[in-house]
């Protein structure tokens, strides 16, 4: 038993491919027609090449609700490792990204999180 | 941008009333002011967190939701166009055609012939639990599989 694949549910598929490669920097590795939808995954750049995140649309009214939810209350869906937080902050923050905690130490990491666009908030970590 | 938490709660609050089926629906200056932020710093955040405008956005939640109620059968195209906050008929059908790429007629059609037990959801209609899977070509594995065995 293996982790390869984990997922985001997002509100727009192309929506979210745009964010998560041209903003955040992931690279596409599977786009595969499915009916009205696709396929959608992206791989970190920086590796591991085979542990792919899935952009899945979010069609479900249940997922919807929870997504909704869970984004009110503040809480990441999702949660990045980098290596120079401050100068993720200062990249993506030019970029035109909405971020709800700027990076601050919490414990053993430091972190920030951002809205991705497409439902959800993101955490991102750095190990202190 | 940062968003402190009142500024955060305040968006959310203006996306709940986006969709919101008030009719007329209220402008975007009315609803800034209910979230009381001024217009243009409305547009310019809503769009940074959610990715479209409040206009797009709003518009965009009366489509998923016509789709829904669609794909049921229950109702009628003329009963869904009003039920999701569209007075025209000819407005409505348009404005789905463009965003789901055919009529409403031929959605609710569409749907209702792929729903075969009444009440029954079909995975295409509502993903979102990894279940698109299952319909992939072989070929989408394979390779992941083949670095595993050769790592």
């Amino acid at each position: 038993m293996r982790i390869k694949l984990t997922s985001i549910m997002v509100d727009h598929q192309e929506k979210g491919l745009k964010f998560y490669t041209e903003v955040l920097g992931f690279r596409k590795k599977h786009d595969i027609p499915v009916g009205e939808y696709r396929w959608l995954t992206v791989v970190s750049p920086e590796g591991p090449d085979d542990v792919e995140l899935a952009l899945e649309p979010n069609a479900n009214p249940a997922g919807k609700t929870f997504q909704d939810a869970m984004f009110a209350q503040g809480i990441p869906l999702a949660a990045f490792e980098v290596s120079d937080i401050e100068q993720e902050y200062a990249r993506l923050t030019a970029k035109g990204v909405a971020f709800t905690k700027p990076p601050a130490k919490a414990g053993p990491v430091s972190i920030a999180i951002l809205a991705d666009t497409c439902g959800n908030l993101i955490q991102l970590y750095q190990p202190v | 941008m940062l968003l402190r938490h009142e500024g955060f709660r305040r968006l959310c609050r203006a996306r709940d009333l986006l969709r919101e089926l008030r009719e007329p629906p209220p402008s975007i200056e009315e609803l800034a002011r209910e979230v009381r932020i001024s217009p243009f710093h409305f547009i310019r955040q809503f769009e940074a967190v959610f990715g479209t405008t409040p206009h797009q956005y709003r518009i965009q939640s009366r489509i998923d939701l016509a789709k829904e109620l669609l794909g049921r059968g229950e109702h009628s195209v003329t009963a869904v166009c009003l039920e999701v906050g569209f007075s025209s008929l000819g407005t409505f059908s348009a404005l789905f055609t463009r965003r789901v790429g055919e009529t409403p007629s031929t959605y609710r059609r569409r749907v209702r012939a792929m729903v075969l037990v009444p009440g029954a959801r079909l995975i295409h209609l509502t993903p979102g639990c990894l279940s698109l899977m299952s319909a992939l070509p072989g070929s989408a594995f394979r390779q992941s599989l083949r670095n595993f065995r050769e790592a």
